[in-house]
């Protein structure tokens, strides 16, 4: 891939939550339309480096750099760039006071100002992409976990980002469920969409990731394709985590 | 004193009202005035710039630590020498109630928005919200209706603080009571009346705040 395609490109990031160094040394060159898987066991420090990549987490060393902004920078408009990011969480984080609808209309209609007709249709026609337009009216908490983490997916979409961002989308759902939401995800994977992906779910980083990156305390220990990662993994950090969570 | 006369409530019953009508004044303009200087006190509260931070600290932390009837004394006597001129007892009890108030409503507005999980937070943001709109349209919504029944109970305690400013001689409703009391001497009937008036108020108000709780627990 040329020099062209980068979207995103991490440069020594480092990261202390005091003085515990959560991220250590982080490098990483990411293109367009490309999948990335991120594992690694709890406390390795994925979620917060997913986090960085959008400024929600700030970080002491180093820089991102998306599409040639520095979100080093001071000078970076962060709610500028977050419109080409969006990002979907482990808790789905919906609007509680608000319908599926007017969670996914909000940032159109105040950040972009689009009329609130635009943005109903628009809204309509993502819930109807995920596969729930029938739940549009409901609140979130009339809706089951893997509708609500699609209605996020879909409020996530509305600002129409170039980058997705997900972080453990998965986790908090019951296993009937994650399926709708892992289908949800390779499409818009197939789609071409940039993603960025922190997930425990092999059998979607089989069928979609282009790379995967196995963090442990901070820093990227092994990466690799599907192919490579799983069969043969080369650090025994990864080989025990596998082991952990595909039997 | 024989039995129960309950004719001097009669007799001043248009006096009295006008002090109940002081004291529901009063107690109107603190509790919105509270609302809006507590609201920006409770946001500074949490904000991360100490410079704005720290002030809105030790406002509510001193006013937190001293009884309200020192404040109500100390706007009374010292106001006039800092604006050169009386302000009238009902404007000066207005001053110390609204700021008083203040301190009590900003810590409600701050554990109502505190309550509100961090992960709203991100989700706004990362739509690409600012912060104003992100308290605007996702934070204050959903802290406030956490928040009504704290600040209604507040309320109720401001109704009933007012009439500490009897202290300073404004006419509010006790006051109007102990005028009459002073002139007819029915102490026992006056300030019954005044209790079960109190009473009836609060009873009403704190039944609302029930029925809104019970509400609430349904939606959830």
């Amino acid at each position: 891939m040329s020099e062209k395609d980068v979207i995103i490109e991490i440069k020594g990031l480092s990261k202390w939550f005091g003085k515990f160094k959560v991220l250590d040394n982080i490098n990483e060159v990411i293109h367009r339309t490309q999948v990335i898987v991120v594992c690694g066991p709890s406390g390795s420090g994925k979620s917060t480096f997913c986090k960085c990549l959008n400024g929600l987490e700030e970080f002491q060393e180093g820089d991102i750099v998306i599409d040639g902004i520095s979100l080093k920078d001071p000078k970076t408009d962060l709610i500028k760039l977050r419109q080409r990011i969006g990002m979907v969480f482990q808790r789905f984080e919906l609007y509680p006071h608000m319908t599926a609808l007017q969670n996914i209309t909000l940032a159109p209609l105040k950040v972009k100002k689009v009329s609130s007709k635009d943005a109903e249709k628009k809204a309509m026609a993502l819930l109807e992409r995920v596969g729930i337009p029938e739940q549009a009216g409901k609140y979130p908490g009339n809706l089951s976990g893997g509708q609500q983490q699609r209605v996020a997916i879909a409020r996530a979409l509305a600002m129409e980002p170039e980058i997705m961002l997900f972080d453990e989308p998965t986790s908090a759902l019951d296993p009937e469920m994650i399926k709708e939401v892992l289908d949800v995800m390779i499409d818009l994977a197939k789609s071409g969409m940039t993603m960025v992906v922190v997930t425990h779910e092999m059998g979607f980083a089989r069928e979609v990731a282009d790379e995967i990156i196995f963090m442990d305390q901070g820093r990227i220990v092994e990466r690799g394709t599907d192919k490579s990662f799983f069969s043969n993994p080369q650090s025994d950090r990864a080989k025990e985590f596998l082991n952990k969570i595909l039997f | 004193m024989g039995a129960f006369d309950w004719k001097v409530i009669v007799d001043n019953f248009s006096f009295l009202m006008r002090g109940l009508g002081m004291t529901f004044q009063l107690a109107i303009i603190a509790t919105i005035g509270g609302l809006v200087l507590g609201t920006l006190v409770g946001m500074a509260r949490i904000s991360s710039r100490f410079y704005i931070y720290y002030p809105a600290t030790v406002f509510v932390n001193i006013l937190r630590s001293i009884p309200l009837i020192l404040v109500i004394f100390w706007f009374y006597f010292l106001v006039p020498i800092i604006a050169g001129r009386p302000l009238g007892d009902f404007l000066s009890a207005t001053i110390a109630f609204v700021i008083f108030e203040a301190s009590y409503f900003a810590e409600i507005i701050r554990a109502g928005i505190q309550s509100i999980p961090k992960g709203q937070m991100q989700a706004a943001y990362s739509t690409a919200l600012n912060y104003r709109q992100m308290m605007q349209y996702v934070i204050i919504p959903q802290a406030f209706r956490n928040m009504i029944p704290s600040l209604l109970t507040q309320a109720i305690i401001i109704f009933q603080d007012t009439s500490l400013a009897y202290v300073i001689g404004l006419k509010e409703f006790l006051r109007s009571a102990s005028i009459v009391d002073a002139r007819e001497v029915r102490s026992l009937e006056l300030y019954t009346f005044v209790g079960i008036v109190y009473f009836l108020i609060c009873l009403t108000m704190s039944t609302v705040v029930k029925r809104w709780e019970a509400k609430k627990g349904k939606m959830r």
